[in-house]
């Protein structure tokens, strides 16, 4: 397979990527991992090739991935995963990566999306629950 | 690059120190502190902070990546492989100065005293030549270094020293299993934990940013880096960095005259010494020693009884995770400590098993983590259930390890590789490993009780792994310490029997493992045997 294959069918693969995660409640649908699942096959020639083939094979399975209803969607994705399933596996794992690093849905999440630092986060101080319990039982070591 | 007071590399040094991790650091601070002249050679590099992921947007994908805690996934220059195919349990560790304290999660727990005598004991593996009390001035001396949160008076232990800091914040998640082990009226306590929660000692507190296994970019997390080498280099220590050494040399007398290295450029060099100390692991050191062959050693170097690369212990974890209803918090704050419970530690034979475990109550999962599965690896279903899953799961989950003792088997092992290399062309370690029937017991046991503890705190569901493949964190007993040299490769102080004056003061140097973290041990142990060096030398 060559070089760049996988961006000419990146319409296909965004589809794709919307069916394993379809948008829902305020979140985004699942091409927005597109440029991060596109990023990293091109970092990696054997990747490229093994989502390339996984495209491929989803394509193959009806008349054309494009025209299907959300429920054949799912169920051509489905029938890929059992015959191809170390390629949907790799091709779910660089999905949810690139999804649930993605700003918007981090912000969605709840989360103050980009770096953790410098802000890190901040944690209400509370009271410890009572150790007194723990305490009043006297040492559990067995001394030696 | 080089740090500390001058002196070329091919001038004879008091004591060469091979590795600047957590042992080495302790031990290269402490000898030069007493005016003895230390070269360290650390095959990795300093990390800047600036370098750490936590500052990108995409911080949480570098953890399977660039930034794992695997070297056979990270595959960088200044790493060398393992051929972990013989193991359930892959190792972990990190070379870099502060070498695996970069990445670990700074959970703090002493040995306890039981830890030094199970022979005596309980009858099996052996006791340790050296015991608590020995070590407890430098478990004191270690925490005041790296800076301890935590609190006093928790009675699994005998009395310790204060705290530096007060203990990591708790926070929804930890109160939640704090009350779970109360309803069930079982031990637990705030961790110790090597982070600081105020500012101590030149170092900043802690943000709660989270990923502490991703290493700490403001210095809160107690890697050697930033605690003991700052300190070794301001009194005379040598730290020459990415200088990977390939063997131990000997001089005519049999003793250990230094080691030749090679370079960032490839160069051999070697650095003449009047003592050797290793501190490369519990994997990097057996491989040295094995890869450093002689006519007087054909079978590796200090290993005449065939002991070196026997006995590896690692700490087998299951995991047990917990499903709420409600959200904890559990993407912030430090990632692996939030309290520890030691109710299953000592010896109950009613139980199925000689020695015990701890419960080690880590943090959530991040966003990514929650996704994959994190380290149980159930990943969230794809399609249309995908939202209702993840949400069901994402800040509602807290994570107990278990962390059980394991006993050392001479048939666990690390040797040389007949065909892999690193990009030196130094052989691989080759890790062969079984879980025993004992530790399998222990952690069901663990498995079984960590299931009521959580729906005791209120769980809705949970999910387990038996045994963790990503947890080899803790690599012991490949060198050990004992008084018989036909069983053991180190003597009480620390010195190969077969070659007093080379000294192995890393994890491998451990007889037993313990049911805890083991790096404030291995550091308490590595200051021993440098107060050793240094009284024999005065």
């Amino acid at each position: 397979m060559s070089a760049g294959s996988l961006a000419a069918r990146r319409d296909l693969l965004a589809l794709v990527l919307d069916a394993l995660v379809p948008a829902s409640d305020g979140f985004p649908a699942g091409s927005v991992a597109l440029d991060h699942v596109l990023a990293m096959a091109a970092a990696s020639a054997d990747l490229e090739a093994a989502l390339t083939r996984g495209l491929e094979a989803i394509d193959e399975t009806g008349s054309g991935f494009a025209r299907l209803d959300a429920d054949d969607r799912e169920r051509a994705l489905a029938r890929v995963e059992e015959t191809h399933a170390a390629l949907f596996d790799a091709l779910v794992r660089h999905a949810y990566d690139g999804y649930y690093s993605h700003p918007e849905v981090l912000g969605r999440l709840g989360l103050e999306p980009g770096p953790v630092q410098p802000r890190g986060h901040r944690i209400e101080t509370a009271d410890l629950p009572d150790l007194g319990r723990v305490i009043a039982r006297g040492p559990i070591y067995r001394p030696a | 690059m080089t740090a500390g007071a001058a002196g070329a590399t091919g001038d004879r040094v008091d004591v060469l120190v091979i590795g600047a991790g957590a042992a080495g650091a302790a031990v290269a601070w402490r000898l030069a502190a007493a005016g003895i002249g230390v070269v360290c050679l650390e095959q990795g590099d300093w990390v800047e902070p600036r370098a750490y992921p936590h500052w990108r947007d995409d911080w949480e994908l570098h953890r399977h990546t660039d930034w794992s805690a695997e070297p056979n996934v990270r595959r960088l220059a200044q790493d060398y492989p393992v051929n972990d195919a013989a193991s359930p349990i892959a190792p972990l560790m990190f070379n870099a100065v502060g070498g695996s304290t970069i990445h670990w999660s700074a959970h703090f727990p002493r040995f306890r005293p039981s830890d030094f005598r199970v022979k005596s004991l309980d009858g099996v593996a052996d006791d340790w030549p050296i015991d608590y009390a020995t070590l407890e001035p430098y478990f004191d001396l270690n925490d005041r270094m790296m800076g301890v949160a935590g609190m006093t008076g928790d009675p699994a232990y005998p009395p310790k020293s204060a705290r530096q800091t007060p203990p990591i914040p708790l926070d929804t998640l930890g109160v939640t299993m704090a009350r779970g082990f109360d309803r069930l009226g079982w031990h637990w306590w705030p961790s110790d934990s090597a982070i600081l929660t105020r500012d101590y000692d030149g170092r900043r507190a802690c943000v709660n940013c989270g990923p502490c296994d991703l290493g700490c970019p403001i210095g809160a997390k107690a890697s050697t880096d930033v605690t003991y080498w700052p300190k070794a280099i301001a009194v005379g220590a040598r730290l020459v960095t990415r200088a990977r050494v390939r063997e131990i040399t000997l001089g005519g007398d049999g003793l250990a005259d230094g080691a030749v290295y090679y370079d960032r450029d490839g160069r051999v060099h070697a650095q003449k010494a009047r003592a050797v100390v290793l501190a490369g692991n519990g994997i990097g050191t057996p491989r040295l020693l094995l890869n450093s062959r002689s006519a007087r050693f054909p079978d590796g170097l200090a290993n005449r009884n065939g002991q070196v690369g026997r006995h590896l212990m690692f700490h087998p974890y299951a995991i047990v995770r917990g499903v709420f209803d409600r959200p904890l918090g559990g993407y912030r704050g430090p990632i692996g400590c939030s309290l520890i419970s030691q109710e299953f530690y000592e010896t109950d034979l009613s139980r199925g098993f000689v020695r015990g475990y701890s419960f080690q109550v880590a943090r959530g999962l991040t966003p990514i983590a929650s996704a994959s599965g994190g380290s149980i690896g159930d990943r969230v279903a794809w399609g249309r259930g995908h939202r209702r899953a993840y949400d069901e799961r994402f800040d509602r989950t807290i994570t107990v390890a278990v962390i059980g003792e394991d006993l050392p088997e001479a048939h666990n092992r690390v040797d040389l590789d007949p065909a892999l290399a690193d990009g030196h062309g130094i052989p691989a370690p080759r890790v062969t490993y079984a879980l025993s029937e004992n530790s399998r017991r222990m952690l069901d046991h663990g498995i079984a009780r960590a299931r009521e503890a959580l729906a005791a705190a209120g769980a809705r569901a949970i999910d387990v792994n038996p045994l963790l493949r990503a947890g080899g964190w803790h690599l012991m007993g490949t060198a050990r310490m004992g008084r018989d040299p036909a069983t053991s490769v180190i003597d009480p102080e620390g010195r190969c029997h077969d070659v007093p004056n080379l000294y192995v003061v890393d994890g491998s140097a451990m007889v037993t493992c313990a049911g805890v973290n083991p790096t404030s041990t291995i550091q308490a142990v590595a200051l021993y045997i440098a107060d050793g060096m240094i009284r024999r030398r005065a």
